[in-house]
């Protein structure tokens, strides 16, 4: 009895070390080009798209997870103090980067002041200073109270919150750590080759569990046929960015499958002549219009086969202090009954239509819808930087199909579209540039939550904009994998938290 | 001879100055590459912020003497997109770019040379209709489809070959089959062309009727000549391969130096595109530079034109 018992202890032991040995690989085809600076979070540029491997090379104090929107990673907690100047991180016990240095409180001030992508600017003038309070404490002092330091700081809106070994860094030089990086994340690095692949392996010494898969390839495969190609044959395990029939025959290949996370970006349309009293697009009626004549459902069908999310707001729901409001419903007759109550029975021209590049058959179909009640268009295509310049420069008239995808919160979100420092913003509703201003003062949760739902209120109410979907980022999923981490953080587009995926039993 | 040299070698230097001034500027008249680094809501402290870190807040001529500067001490800069020298990613890429352009060249002459001289031995006949089809099929279709063709065939369908990167001699095939095909139908044009001169020469005529067989006469003595300019021809595509092959670099991940150059253009990376121009450049001015040495040392006359 007692032999059965130590073997059964023996073997029940056996399975546990054999399940928590990393094993088997895990191939990406990846759509964007693989770039040294993706490995160094210094240089994030507000872009989502480097975080795809940061989030398996690298750790930050804080960070979006499955739990929410700032959960601790490295900092096992962190406290604002009352009156909001200081912000206290308290770093997990005994954790290490993958050259096994303890990771701490000189490292986190270093990675801040390191730091020189995006935001740098504003969180380096609003921060006035980095303490170490103790061994494993860290503090951050503000100048003045501000709300939205945690979204600058514990999520991907920037690359200050993520932290690198200082003394490494200091080593081998600003190159050589993008050459060798080394980091705090569940994969350490192995090799990479710059526009090529990315290699990484698993560091089983990772604070949060051993990752259970071996070795992490990404290779980039420019184009979409290939990429689907490679899904194929077993060359790769995920594919992202498929479209349209090249997404639809993967669908129907037996053995692979579609996922699509729900992006931080929401398509929306904009009326820039708005706010030009001789213009048609003055009238709110007409605008609405606009909204209503667009089959929301049937866009989302065609382009991203279902996949996306109609939406009535440009701030995506699981935003902090974003209002969910449902997607206008798709009534042309509605639609008619505004433009002819607003004078225009017969339509009108309504300028020229901007789809953002390279969405242009979206726009076809959105043009289309309001083509079809009376608002006709022109579709103009451009090369994105001059799209981006041009729209910036508040260069463009008529329609504008815009998507915006950066991380933040509805207050980040809102900003450079509707209020007078706003780089997109043709113009500024008073009493929406009065919340504005109030908000951004206020440090009670609360009331300033109340703020920005009153700010959305007032932009649903004046249809000041159109929001179409929340894109869905369509991959296809090879029959190795168990678990891919779509969607498992809400609004982030690619496979994470990377040391929960996994692949099927058996899987070589 | 050493005057006639450094005269070429002047003429050289004068392209390359005129060719690093035309690529400065061009590239520029592109557009801002700022806003394509950002993400598109970006406020404009962090737009500004990118476009002084990559000096693009100083006026042009600050730039070109900054870039013309580093150009003499060899640094052709820090790429936007990578943020890595950019020296160090051509010279990353290269061999890729020589491997696929080598073996693409031995499938061009493999096939073109023989199918020309079939096509021109039998003139009119299926042969040379049929080479005149797969001569035509290769210029006219599109490299890429060519290329997705063969990736659903050999490696979806069959599982015989990798379907896209590098690494292997297998992952080489498609891509310089791809490539090797549309030059392939250039070089079968012009050996034919060239043989069937060649087969009309009074040289080819004596040969024949000093009763030596017609295998011998059209090896030894017509495809001898007939293939000079071919391999001229060969020498200019092997420079165009090894710098231009974008869009099978595309279709196929392999990381060369068209590849790069599309990534570039792609990304308003000023420094990838100045470069690759630049250095593909030096290569054709150094093999015209090759030439007209070689021309002048064969024949003295050159030597004393002006």
């Amino acid at each position: 009895m007692t032999r059965l018992a130590v073997a059964l202890i023996a073997l029940t032991w056996a399975a546990v070390a054999a399940a928590a040995t990393p094993a088997g690989q895990l191939t990406w085809a990846l759509h964007v080009t693989i770039a040294s600076r993706f490995l160094d979070p210094a240089e994030n540029d507000g872009l989502i798209t480097p975080y795809m491997i940061q989030y398996a090379l690298h750790d930050a104090l804080v960070k979006p997870m499955p739990g929410g929107i700032n959960t601790p990673s490295l900092a096992e907690s962190w406290t604002v103090s009352k009156d909001g100047l200081a912000y206290d991180f308290k770093l997990r016990q005994g954790i290490t980067f993958h050259n096994g240095a303890p990771i701490t409180p000189e490292d986190v001030r270093f990675s801040f002041e390191r730091y020189r992508g995006s935001g740098a600017k504003i969180l380096h003038e609003r921060v006035a200073r980095v303490e170490s309070v103790d061994a494993r404490q860290v503090r951050f002092r503000l100048k003045e109270p501000w709300p939205d330091f945690m979204t600058f700081y514990g999520t991907t809106a920037t690359g200050a919150g993520w932290i690198v070994p200082k003394k490494y860094v200091e080593q081998v030089g600003e190159d050589g750590f993008k050459k060798a990086p080394i980091g705090a994340g569940p994969y350490k690095f192995v090799s990479s080759s710059a526009g090529v692949d990315v290699v990484l392996e698993a560091y089983e010494k990772y604070w949060r569990k051993v990752p259970p898969i071996k070795r992490f390839v990404y290779r980039t495969i420019p184009e979409e046929t290939s990429r689907a190609a490679a899904l194929k044959n077993g060359d790769a395990d995920i594919a992202y960015l498929l479209t349209g029939p090249v997404a639809d025959e993967v669908k129907r290949t037996p053995g692979l499958r579609l996922v699509a996370p729900l992006l931080d970006g929401v398509f929306w349309l904009d009326f820039p002549d708005q706010w030009d009293p001789k213009s048609p697009w003055h009238d709110r009626r007409i605008r609405q219009a606009a909204s209503v004549a667009v089959d929301r459902n049937a866009v989302n069908q065609a382009e991203t086969l279902g996949f996306s999310k109609p939406v009535g707001n440009l701030i995506p729901p699981h935003f902090e202090f974003a209002k969910a409001m449902p997607p206008a419903p798709y009534d042309p007759a509605k639609a008619k009954a505004l433009l002819a109550e607003a004078g225009y029975a017969n339509g009108f021209d309504a300028g020229d239509f901007y789809p953002f590049p390279p969405y242009f058959s979206m726009g076809e179909a959105v043009a289309g819808y309001l083509q079809a009640v009376g608002i006709r268009t022109r579709i103009k295509t451009m090369e994105r930087a001059a799209f981006q310049t041009a729209w910036r420069e508040k260069k463009l008239h008529g329609v504008v199909l815009g998507i915006i995808g950066s991380a933040g919160n509805a207050a980040t979100r809102l900003e450079p579209y509707v209020t007078k420092t706003g780089v997109y913003a043709n113009g500024v509703l008073p009493e929406v540039e009065q919340l504005w201003e109030r908000q951004a003062r206020e440090t009670d949760r609360k009331k300033r939550e109340a703020l920005l739902h009153r700010i959305q209120d007032v932009l649903a109410e004046q249809v000041i904009h159109a929001p179409i979907y929340e894109l869905g980022f369509i991959w296809g999923v090879g029959p190795r994998v168990e678990q891919a981490g779509a969607g498992l953080i809400p609004g982030f587009a690619y496979s994470a938290p990377v040391e929960d995926l996994a692949l099927k039993r058996g899987t070589p | 001879m050493k005057r006639f040299v450094l005269r070429r070698l002047g003429y050289a230097l004068v392209s390359l100055a005129l060719l690093s001034v035309t690529i400065f500027v061009f590239v520029r008249l592109t557009g801002d590459p700022a806003l394509l680094l950002v993400e598109p809501g970006a406020s404009k402290a962090d737009v500004d912020a990118v476009r002084e870190r990559f000096g693009l807040d100083r006026p042009l001529v600050v730039q070109y003497v900054r870039f013309v500067g580093g150009l003499v001490h060899g640094d052709f800069g820090q790429s936007f997109y990578y943020r890595t020298p950019v020296l160090e990613l051509y010279l990353s890429r290269l061999p890729n770019s020589l491997l696929l352009a080598a073996v693409a060249m031995s499938f061009s002459l493999l096939i073109g040379i023989p199918t020309g001289v079939l096509a021109a031995v039998r003139v009119n006949s299926w042969l040379d209709r049929a080479g005149r089809i797969f001569a035509l099929l290769g210029l006219s279709l599109p490299s890429f489809w060519i290329g997705l063709v063969l990736i659903l065939f050999f490696s979806v369908y069959l599982g015989w070959l990798p379907s896209s990167g590098s690494g292997s001699v297998l992952h080489v095939l498609m891509p310089a089959f791809a490539l090797g095909w549309y030059f392939a139908a250039s070089h079968m044009r012009l050996t034919r062309s060239s043989m069937l001169d060649v087969l009309g020469a009074e040289y080819v005529k004596l040969a024949r009727l000093k009763g030596l067989p017609e295998r011998r006469v059209i090896a030894k003595h017509a495809l001898k000549n007939a293939l000079i300019p071919v391999l001229t021809l060969a020498g200019i595509n092997l420079v165009i391969m090894i710098n231009v092959a974008v869009v099978v670099e595309t279709v196929f991940a392999w990381p060369g130096i068209g590849r790069l150059l599309y990534e570039g253009i792609t990304f308003r990376d000023f420094p990838i595109v100045q470069a690759t121009v630049l250095l593909g450049g030096s290569m054709i001015v150094f093999v015209n530079l090759l030439v007209d040495v070689l021309y002048g040392m064969i024949d003295p006359r050159i030597r004393y034109e002006r």
